[in-house]
């Protein structure tokens, strides 16, 4: 069960609904350090900045046919840093010229504790992955090159292997419902990046 | 944080609940407490939906979602006996999201407001408990800045509390327990503040007219 189609209320009850814009595409080992020099060129300049993160996916079971999901994040190379929560909606049906996958998102930051509550609260966890990989920004568009890790042991961030000999790339931005410009802002921006890779829109549903 | 301790002041023989809240913040005057502003604490309570109870077999809990305005940009969710998760404002946002799993019980939206006193390092918050548009209680918070470990300062705290609550000190809070020795934390204010609305709640009505 979810809340009503989120693009057609930029506000309700007060707050702002934030929706996450979304291309993705990946490419092989072997290809990275090109990527990467390309992104350091066309993106802003900062330290080369790298993250190590172990995220848990937490699922509601209810009456309701869909459970209710749940991601949280905890960096492990930043002491101190808060536990990141995400809710991502279903994502949005809108017109088929509509260049990135929209779908509503609620970022929000937390104490320690998150994963004692999330199953206090009836959560439990799905799967977890380890994501490892660089960071760039361009504006507000955030691109991550990031490699998936599995967890070989539940709970055990040590002993971990890769998914696959690729890195995941994703060009994504957090904006207030209904700025649809920023589809096309993003796909100018992947134009660049092309043939290196290829970011596209990829409906999640369609993989399943 | 500093230590804080937070009490119900039982309202004063023949008097409203205005009155002995008015009688407490002019004995805080003359102690020579300075006025700095105004706070307030709420607390929603949610319950697990009933769809989700049959799924799980478990008995319903009760969630509350507090907000404190010295803390505005946060939320403090918590479980009675259980966690308690600090979070930002989105967790708001978020309990939208969860109706279908989590309804709040809109009745029972509780809040105290007043005013907060600084004197010397004590911080001191005199606030009328309301329920919807009837005055409950008064509820009575102090704040020892300096410390934060409840076993060296508790003591002191007493001997503060006793100068201008006189007979109605409160004991030790139950969040100091049997941890004596670890750092109080804004997490440990709202378990109190929990408490004591949980308190109120079970109380009977103040008999006497609301705010006026």
């Amino acid at each position: 069960m979810e809340a009503p189609p989120v693009t057609m209320m930029p506000v309700t009850g007060g707050t702002i609904n934030m929706m996450e814009y979304l291309l993705q595409g990946s490419v092989l080992d072997h290809s990275l350090e090109s990527l990467i020099h390309r992104l350091r060129g066309l993106c802003d300049n900062m330290e080369l900045e790298t993250f190590l993160d172990h995220e848990m996916v937490f699922l509601l079971k209810g009456q309701q046919a869909s459970p209710f999901v749940l991601r949280a994040r905890r960096s492990m190379d930043r002491a101190g840093a808060p536990w990141h929560l995400r809710y991502l909606g279903q994502p949005e049906v809108g017109d088929k010229n509509r260049h990135a996958l929209v779908r509503n998102c609620v970022d929000i930051a937390t104490s320690e504790n998150l994963t004692d509550f999330l199953m206090e609260m009836g959560f439990r966890m799905d799967h977890e992955f380890v994501a490892k990989g660089h960071l760039f920004r361009k504006g507000i568009m955030k691109i991550m090159v990031y490699k998936i890790y599995r967890i070989l042991v539940p709970g055990n961030t040590e002993s971990i292997e890769a998914l696959s000999l690729s890195y995941l790339v994703e060009l994504s931005v957090v904006a207030p419902a209904g700025q649809d410009m920023v589809s096309d802002d993003m796909r100018n921006f992947a134009e660049q990046l092309k043939p290196l890779v290829h970011l596209e829109k990829i409906d999640p549903k369609r993989l399943m | 944080m500093g230590v804080t301790c937070v009490s119900q002041m039982p309202v004063a023989e023949g008097k409203s609940v205005q009155q002995t809240v008015e009688l407490l913040t002019r004995k805080l005057e003359m102690l020579g407490a300075e006025k700095q502003g105004t706070f307030c604490v709420d607390c929603e309570t949610y319950h697990t939906a009933a769809s989700t109870l049959g799924s799980q077999g478990q008995t319903g809990k009760l969630m509350y979602v507090m907000h404190n305005s010295e803390y505005p940009l946060s939320c403090f969710a918590l479980f009675e006996n259980g966690p308690c998760l600090i979070a930002d404002t989105n967790f708001d946002v978020l309990m939208v999201k969860l109706k279908g799993f989590f309804q709040s019980a809109k009745a029972s939206k509780i809040e105290t407001r007043g005013t907060r006193y600084q004197y010397c390092d004590f911080l001191v918050k005199v606030g009328t408990v309301t329920m919807g548009p009837s005055a409950r209680g008064i509820s009575v918070e102090v704040e020892y800045g300096p410390c934060v470990v409840a076993s060296d300062c508790w003591n002191l705290l007493l001997e503060f509390l006793q100068s201008f609550l006189g007979s109605h000190t409160p004991g030790a809070p139950t969040v100091f327990g049997n941890r004596h020795d670890t750092v109080y934390g804004p997490a440990d204010t709202m378990v109190q503040y929990m408490e004591l609305f949980n308190k109120i709640r079970k109380q009977q009505q103040v008999p006497v007219a609301g705010i006026r």
